[in-house]
């Protein structure tokens, strides 16, 4: 096993890469066979099977924003997921809403990213316009040309009419600089 | 457990080879499911029900674990474990198994075994069920509570955003590194940095509702 073994234990590293099926065949094998003998390992990795259990469900219920990839949503709607998307182009503009039956909002937001080394978001809301949510050091794929922005779906759902603008800022050692600004007109589903 | 007792050993016979039992260490042949094997195998078929109930606790999670990471399927994973722990028990009551204390690898290979023939074992592994569920000594084991997402939510909104979107993205369908890492423009090994970090304190948090800090 390549992984080093803390006092005859797995580190949960190693549990988690074989949970993931990152380790090869051998350590595959070593780990299996470990796992056999070893409660206090099995436990380890039962804690962190629920753990990953729990961001499954956050997630699917909408109390977690993030920030993903296409690939990412192209699996979830391959799995039957109700996918809400809007497309905006850079300093765009889009009249949204959320359906009962959705169950992802999903924003691309258009913008250059090519020259970006660190990308932040900053979210206001109307109903809080003093109030900014920054979104530091966010992933996202050079090549993309977009981020995709999940905000909170629960939240969403229940808010009242409101609008919220997102700001792309590229950020360098000496200063932030403004990559495009996002406006979401939001309504709730009519009767919802 | 007499009826299709004859069919389990000639499989039994196959896989004794198959299973490629290493030497036994000391300390294996004194762990608990070792003298509680011993204990089954010395008794009277059948007439050590509280070993057999001992034995099942002891390595029926062990199984299903096994079942979880290589089935995927929580359902499947149960019947693996059902099936393993079923035969496991019929090969130490009929002494087919002759080195008791290497029970956790018989476990093991039966576990390997299962899986690579799955399809082909589909069928007989719900006859063995269907002949066995009755008699099997099945005693409660400990699963791991769920936790309460709203929690859990909690504790990645405080995570940052890299480590909350590579969390999500990972757990989701239990994507490995070099699935995401592309995705989102860094390397497998930045994406198992990040991922160590935010799971390290995400278990913090959850655990023991400490805020985490960035």
């Amino acid at each position: 096993m390549s992984a080093t073994m803390v006092a005859g234990h797995l580190p949960i590293e190693t549990l988690l890469a074989w949970w993931l099926h990152e380790t090869d065949a051998a350590d595959t094998d070593a780990v299996d066979e470990h796992l056999l003998r070893c409660d206090a390992c099995g436990e380890t990795l039962d804690a962190l099977v629920g753990l990953a259990d729990g961001v499954r469900a956050a997630f699917k219920a909408g109390l977690v924003g993030a920030i993903a990839s296409g690939d990412f949503i192209a699996r979830l709607a391959s799995r039957g997921h109700r996918v809400r998307e809007y497309r905006l182009p850079c300093n765009g503009g889009v009249d949204c809403t959320v359906a009962p039956d959705d169950e992802l909002l999903v924003a691309h937001l258009e913008t250059p990213l090519q020259d970006v080394d660190r990308l932040d978001a900053v979210v206001t809301l109307s109903f809080a316009p003093d109030v900014q949510h920054r979104l530091e050091d966010v992933p996202f794929d050079a090549q993309a040309g977009e981020v995709l922005w999940l905000p909170k779906f629960d939240l969403i759902r229940n808010a009242p009419a409101h609008t919220a603008e997102v700001t792309l800022l590229s950020v360098d050692a000496d200063a932030a600089h403004e990559l495009g600004r996002y406006t979401f007109r939001h309504q709730p589903w009519p009767g919802g | 457990m007499a009826r299709g007792g004859a069919a389990l050993q000639r499989g039994a016979e196959r896989r004794r080879y198959a299973f490629g039992m290493e030497a036994l260490d000391a300390s294996a042949a004194e762990a608990p499911e070792a003298l509680v094997a011993r204990r089954i195998a010395a008794a009277a078929p059948g007439a050590a029900r509280d070993a057999e109930a001992e034995l099942y606790r002891l390595l029926a999670p062990r199984a299903r674990r096994y079942g979880m990471r290589h089935l995927r399927d929580g359902d499947a994973a149960a019947d693996l474990m059902q099936h393993v722990m079923a035969l496991t028990i019929e090969q130490l009551r009929s002494g087919a198994l002759r080195e008791p204390e290497r029970v956790a690898s018989f476990v093991l290979g039966a576990c390997r075994m299962t899986v690579i023939e799955q399809r082909r074992l589909e069928r007989r592994r719900g006859d063995l069920l269907e002949r066995y569920a009755n008699d099997l000594p099945i005693a409660d084991i400990h699963v791991a509570p769920r936790l309460d997402h709203r929690r859990v939510a909690d504790c990645l909104d405080r995570l940052p955003e890299r480590e909350r979107s590579v969390l999500v993205m990972t757990f989701y369908d239990d994507a490995p590194a070099d699935a995401i890492a592309g995705e989102i423009g860094l390397s497998a090994g930045n994406v198992r940095v990040i991922r160590h970090r935010g799971l390290d304190k995400l278990r913090r948090c959850v655990d023991g509702g400490a805020r985490v800090t960035s």
